[in-house]
This record gives C-alpha cells, structure tokens and sequence, in this order.
C-alpha cells in the first residue's frame, strides 16, 4: 500500500478487494523475528530462578522477592506464544530450535508445559468462542467482577476448567501430551512440598504459589476473557474484539490489539499496535467490534 | 495411576503444603513459638481443608 487511502477509495473496493489488500497489509508484519521476545523469555525465567538462592540466603527480602517472581511469572506466557505460533522460526528453518526453547522455557515458572499449550492454543483459535470446542471457553463471564469469580471457581478441584485441556487432547488425537501435565505438575507438588517441610514454606508460597495464581488470573483476563467478551459470536471478524485498556497496551500485555492476533497469528506481538493501525479502516468495514480503539 | 492421583488429590497438598505453610506462618508471626503446637495447628488445618476439598470438590466450599 503505497499511496495514502481515503475513506471514499476505501467504500469503493468490494469484499474480494478488501481481502486482497487486507493480506498485503499484513504481509508486512510477519516474517519478522522477535528478537524480543526470545530474551525476554528466557531473561524472565533466569530472573525469576535467580529469585530463589537470593532470597533463601537472605540477600533479598521474600517481600521484594514476592513482588519480582508475581511480575516474572505474569509476563511469562507470551514469549511461549511467540514460540507456539512459530513466529520466531517455523518448522525447517535455522533457528526452529531457538524457537522450541523459547516455547519450552518460558512457561516453566507458569507450570505449563509448550506442547500442551501449543495444542490446546490451536483448537482456541479454530474454535473461538464455541461452547463445545473452544479450550478457554469455561473463562467467558459477564463481568471483570465475574469473572475474577469464576476464575476462583475455575481452579476448584471438581472444576470443568480442570478438565478443558485434557479433553481438548484427547478429542485432537493428541492424548500421550497429557504426560508432560502430569511430569510437570509431579514436579512442582514435590519442590513445593519438599520445600515447606524443609522450613521454606513461606518462600515457596511466595515466590511460586501465590505469584503462579495471580498470573493466571492476570493472564486469563487479558489474554482469554477481555479480547473475547462477550463471547457470544463466532467467526473470523466477530470472536474477538479490540478494546482500550484502564491500564495501557503494555499492562494489558498488548491484548487490546488481539484482535490482529487472531486474525493473522503470525504477527509478532510487538507489531500488532502498528499493524493495527494500518488495517483499521478495513476491519470497520468488516464490522468489527474495535472498543473505540 | 492410582498413586499419581493420590499424590495430586486435595488431601494431600493439605497435608504437604498447607500444614508446614500455616505452621510457618504462625511461627513467624509469633502467633506460636513452639514448632510442636504449631505443626499441630497447622495439620489440624491443613488436613480439614484438604478433606473438604476432596470430597467438595472446592477449597471453597461453593462450587
């Protein structure tokens, strides 16, 4: 798109036009590495792991240690998303492998495993907003209120949110993933045990428990709830929305414009506000919902 | 199988996490000096909520 498009040009292109330049445009923003994100997901782990002999040894107050490991592990999922997305490399190319590390390291502190959220993910994006197939679908709510609620709920032992992804694998034939669940969870039962019974219940608590519930709240709202309120429709224009965050783009972790996301995953992050921008006047023609945006 | 779901059932992160997490607390805030009494507390508690998680399936009560 070389030359300045006014509205009038704009109400003159048919659905097919509009397609074609909807692409073009969004050919512009992929294919690019996020450089990044790549240490942001693997500073943000080292950080958050530094977190642990510096406060066991007493050089950092478990306060501050508290408040560093809640901002580590609520920052933690993206770079990951980056990653199941392949925008860092896709299969074939050099630096596939800098792409899995990502995806496989950064959600460490979050324990998620990458292959269960990159499966799970998909189906989310095939499937938005579908009651029967969408993964995220049990975080939908009418309210901030609400759903601060039901993600409590959520999290109860007899939830069906416990069993999403799980069914989700096993409904896409990949079952055998739910093992990596399973390692990682057997995994963090037995630090966090081993360490309260070991007199660090407190540090655990701190720098892991209750940092890993905030984040998950946090990142469920800004990432499931928030661009897909209120949920109801289907389809590539209308299951996901842009809208305008009380506390900014980066606080919101950049999910105002998720709406792009969703409609060309292969777009970095950090290229979404831009492109955003760039394929507004298409998506109100589209009829978007945009937030005022 | 059977023993995984042991070891991830409600009961058991009362008893592996919550008693030591509520002892230590109290400990801390000198609710209690003694480590006996305050494990005791602590497991008093922990197993309670841990048994009504497993059975309501909620560390709430309300599902």
């Amino acid at each position: 798109m070389d030359q300045v498009m006014t509205d009038t040009d704009w109400e003159g292109l048919s659905s097919k036009q509009l397609d074609v330049m909807e692409r073009k445009i969004a050919g512009k923003y992929m294919r690019i590495i996020p450089w990044g994100a790549v240490a942001w997901g693997i500073g943000n782990l080292f950080v958050w792991l530094a977190l642990w002999p510096l406060v066991l040894t007493g050089a950092l107050p478990l306060w501050l240690g508290f408040l560093i490991a809640t901002v580590n592990i609520s920052i933690c999922y993206l770079p990951s998303h980056e990653a199941q997305h392949n925008i860092i490399a896709g299969r074939g190319q050099p630096l596939r492998w800098l792409n899995e590390l990502v995806g496989h390291l950064s959600t460490i502190p979050l324990v998620s495993p990458y292959r269960v959220l990159r499966y799970t993910h998909y189906e989310h994006h095939l499937h938005t907003n579908n009651p029967e197939l969408d993964p995220d679908y049990e975080v939908h709510a009418n309210s901030s209120l609400h759903f601060l609620w039901k993600s409590l709920l959520n999290r109860q032992p007899a939830s069906e949110r416990s069993e999403a992804y799980p069914n989700t694998l096993q409904r896409t034939g990949n079952g055998h993933m739910i093992i990596d669940a399973l390692i990682y969870q057997v995994i963090y039962l037995a630090i966090l045990f081993t360490l309260a019974w070991s007199g660090y219940a407190l540090e655990a608590a701190l720098l892991w428990w209750i940092p890993k519930h905030i984040a998950t709240t946090y990142i469920e709202y800004y990432l499931s709830w928030a661009p897909h309120h209120p949920g109801h429709e289907q389809g590539r224009y209308k299951d996901t929305r842009g809208f305008r965050s009380y506390f900014g783009n980066i606080l919101s972790m950049g999910m105002q414009y998720h709406i792009i996301h969703h409609l060309y995953p292969r777009i970095p992050l950090s290229k979404t506000p831009v492109a955003y921008r760039d394929l507004k006047p298409i998506l109100v023609r589209r009829g978007c919902d945009l937030g005022g945006l | 199988m059977k023993l995984l779901s042991i070891f991830f059932s409600p009961f058991v992160f009362g008893i592996g996490f919550i008693t030591p997490l509520i002892a230590q607390i109290l400990m801390n805030l000198t609710v209690i000096e003694d480590p006996i009494f305050a494990y005791a507390i602590g497991l008093a508690i922990g197993s309670a909520l841990g048994l009504m998680a497993q059975f309501r399936g909620s560390w709430l009560w309300i599902r």
